[in-house]
């Protein structure tokens, strides 16, 4: 299984867990199944809207768009592709600057953790480390680094 | 000089792969739908009043109507947000702020549409209101939110009964009015308020002029009560 398959699934389901959120902010699941944390508070605040849309809802676009993405680059004519490689990079370095945004809302301003947004926090954060590792395998040398330079005083 | 570290191995066919997480996006879509069709609880009114029928929206008032400051709640009784605030903070509102004539409280229903139990309990709370006991209803429903709300019931009727009678209320004269939704467009019209004032959560508050949503600690509370009642006294003096 490549790095790019990993984020697949864990993009999908990052889509699961986006779309349960949507459908409960819309009022078509009456009640979240949330043993742990205070789900509702979090739901129900105003940071749980963003640009006229819920934030579950952004979520779900996006992992949609990193879905997309991992499963090109598991097409065997893209597998070397640096260029997928930077985009899988950048999707999941901009998620994860939104998720810690959100996160850090729940600690310090909300004062409340909803475990669905926590899941989605762990999903995007192994999105950036498989993405990370899989832009280094792909990213070129210089071999002339390998040799070491000499540094002038 | 530049190379491109390679990768194992990986040309052949993702074909397995896709297989595998169409598979696993089957299951999830399963999952959802399944959730989707979970029973709900009967919604307690079929039809949604005209706001333009409905008339002003009257709330519940604890305190002196001319208190120089007014407070303005518009909260949801199944919203949990609400149920902290009504046990942990509401309690040192009443006692050091409200009762002490600072200012008077009003609460007015804001109904969400993810509480499919909510309605009943602002009819239940309005029921109560006509014996004069709102306000011992509103805590009674609070503090026993995990008893009756969505995922605890599908009917909490009889949760409700109970809380009537524990009060002392008239409980035939009580069941009559909750069973014939008597007070539907009271409970409308506090709702189509918050929706004038573009009230987007609960609990949202009203301190003299200024509007904050979400639950506020008590020091919070007071300073802004207090600032609101510097204009007021102002006002007064003059």
């Amino acid at each position: 299984m490549t790095k790019r398959m990993v984020i697949a699934v864990l993009a999908l389901g990052g889509v699961f867990v986006s779309v349960y959120l949507t459908l409960y902010k819309l009022g078509v699941i009456g009640q979240l199944s949330c043993s742990i944390g205070s789900c509702e508070t979090v739901q129900m605040s105003k940071w749980a809207t963003f640009l006229g849309l819920p934030v579950a809802a952004w979520g779900c676009v996006y992992y949609l768009g990193v879905l997309v993405t991992a499963i090109v680059g598991t097409v065997p004519s893209f597998t070397e592709s640096r260029r997928l490689s930077l985009a899988l990079l950048i999707e999941a370095a901009v998620g994860f600057a939104f998720t810690a945004y959100l996160t850090s809302l729940e600690a310090f301003v909300i004062h409340a953790y909803c475990i669905y947004c926590l899941s989605s926090a762990a999903i995007v954060t192994l999105i950036l480390i498989a993405s990370v590792a899989d832009y280094r395998e792909l990213r070129p040398l210089d071999t002339t680094a390998s040799l070491g330079r000499v540094v002038q005083p | 000089m530049v190379a491109t570290r390679r990768k194992p191995p990986a040309r052949q066919s993702n074909a397995r792969f896709l297989t595998a997480l169409g598979l696993l996006a089957a299951v999830g879509v399963i999952a959802i739908v399944y959730v989707m069709n979970q029973p709900k609880a009967p919604p307690i009114a079929t039809t949604v009043a005209d706001p333009a029928s409905l008339g002003p929206a009257k709330g519940y008032l604890l305190g002196k109507p001319d208190a120089p400051v007014q407070i303005i709640e518009f909260a949801d009784f199944e919203c949990p947000a609400c149920g902290n605030f009504a046990v942990v903070t509401e309690p040192d509102v009443r006692k050091r702020i409200i009762e002490t004539g600072e200012a008077s409280y009003h609460y007015y229903d804001f109904p969400l549409p993810m509480h499919k139990n909510t309605w009943f309990a602002s009819e239940a709370a309005a029921c109560a209101n006509d014996q004069g006991r709102f306000w011992e209803m509103h805590d009674r429903l609070f503090q026993g939110q995990d008893q009756w709300n969505t995922q605890a019931t599908g009917n909490p009727s009889s949760i409700f009964a109970g809380y009537a009678k524990d009060l002392g209320l008239d409980v035939d004269k009580w069941r009559a009015c909750y069973s014939s939704q008597a007070h539907f467009r009271d409970i409308s019209a506090n709702k189509a308020e918050g929706e004038r004032r573009k009230v987007s959560q609960t609990p949202t508050f009203v301190i003299g002029d200024k509007e904050i949503p979400g639950v506020i600690p008590y020091d919070q509370f007071k300073a802004l009560v207090d600032s609101a009642a510097v204009p007021a006294k102002r006002v007064a003096t003059k």
